[in-house]
């Protein structure tokens, strides 16, 4: 890896592209695939580097448009095969106890109210809480308004309240 | 921090209006703090914040990267030569066509100079050829000569050839049977 502009800025957001894609697909086999297969791909296009203007939010609606892919083909995988529990045990060699705990919670309350969440505020969501971007940069990275950016996380955050209110109830 | 800062920055943080330093403060307080039991309903929405915002990627992960964007390096290339593998194709078999055709052409030419023509003048060409048939025809004349001396000499030993004809009759004619009859005889 020579290319300067590879280490300096994209490299970097590797740990936030994986966390984007994993709270898309929920797998950090196939999340860490997803980052892999997106930096595979910049460095084939690094003829055109120059003409992305942001590549951090090149680098993020790339993450979330394979990762919602790879949902897509993983779902429709899931359903053709016949015994799943012996597929789940397959790729796990380097899953470490941290991802094992992390991942066997999805079950639990919060990952099921976020489920309840649309794409696009699960997305809002994500940026804001968890890699705490500003609204004017999930907007970039989104390619949407800053007022739909508000709207999705207002919604999104009401609905959360709303649905840990309930279960509490 | 007090009941009426959390429930303020709470209202603020549902009507997103908090700014990010806002919200890592309540973070801390739903995860660290002494929460309030009716607030206790909102700390899994924070903790799971906490979670995820430590996640990270394998230590090894640019390993792989390298080891991958390698291999994709070295597919690329054969990509290139299997385009012009067709070109390659085509340039091989006409610099095969090539060095063929010069190949005879250059052993045609050096061939042609054994029976090339060295006498542009017919007149001198005979004249070479009657001079090397006259030397030939002198080295034969010389050699009967010479022979025709030897057996003049041979004539002047007065030889008396019936005694060296009558040697040579003496000699009998090889028989492989005569050896085995005379020793049948003895017996």
């Amino acid at each position: 890896m020579s290319h300067d502009k590879f280490h300096r800025i994209i490299l970097p957001l590797k740990d936030k592209l994986f966390r984007l894609a994993w709270s898309i697909v929920r797998d950090s086999t196939e999340a860490e695939d997803i980052v892999q297969d997106v930096f595979l791909k910049l460095w084939s296009k690094n003829d055109e580097w120059d003409n992305i203007g942001n590549m951090e939010a090149y680098c993020f609606r790339a993450t979330k448009n394979l990762a919602l892919d790879r949902m897509m083909s993983l779902s429709a995988r899931k359903t053709e095969n016949i015994a799943p529990e012996l597929e789940s045990g397959i790729f796990t060699d380097h899953v470490t106890p941290f991802f094992k705990l992390v991942e066997t919670e999805t079950n639990t309350s919060i990952y099921r109210c976020i489920d309840q969440l649309s794409e696009n505020q699960k997305t809002v969501f994500q940026l804001r809480e968890i890699e705490g971007m500003s609204y004017k940069e999930i907007a970039e990275a989104l390619d949407i308004s800053e007022d739909l950016v508000k709207v999705s996380l207002f919604r999104a955050r009401n609905k959360l309240k709303e649905l840990l209110s309930d279960k509490q109830q | 921090m007090s009941n009426e800062r959390i429930d303020a920055l709470l209202k603020k943080y549902w009507n997103c209006e908090t700014s990010v330093s806002e919200e890592r403060e309540l973070q801390e307080f739903f995860n660290f703090g002494d929460v309030p039991v009716d607030l206790q309903r909102y700390v899994p929405l924070f903790t799971y914040k906490q979670n995820h915002q430590v996640m990270k990627l394998n230590n090894d992960f640019e390993k792989m990267l390298e080891a991958s964007i390698r291999k994709a390096e070295r597919q690329k290339q054969y990509v290139t030569i299997k385009i012009f593998e067709p070109f390659i194709r085509i340039a091989a078999s006409v610099i095969l066509i090539a060095g063929i055709g010069l190949s005879v052409y250059y052993f045609a030419r050096q061939n042609n100079r054994v029976f090339a023509e060295t006498y542009n003048d017919p007149g001198a060409a005979i004249q070479q050829a009657t001079s090397a048939l006259d030397k030939l025809s002198r080295a034969l004349q010389t050699t009967e000569e010479a022979s025709l001396k030897s057996l003049e000499q041979l004539d002047n030993l007065n030889l008396d050839w019936s005694e060296i004809d009558s040697l040579s009759a003496e000699i009998p004619p090889h028989d492989p049977d005569f050896k085995k009859s005379t020793k049948s005889e003895n017996l």
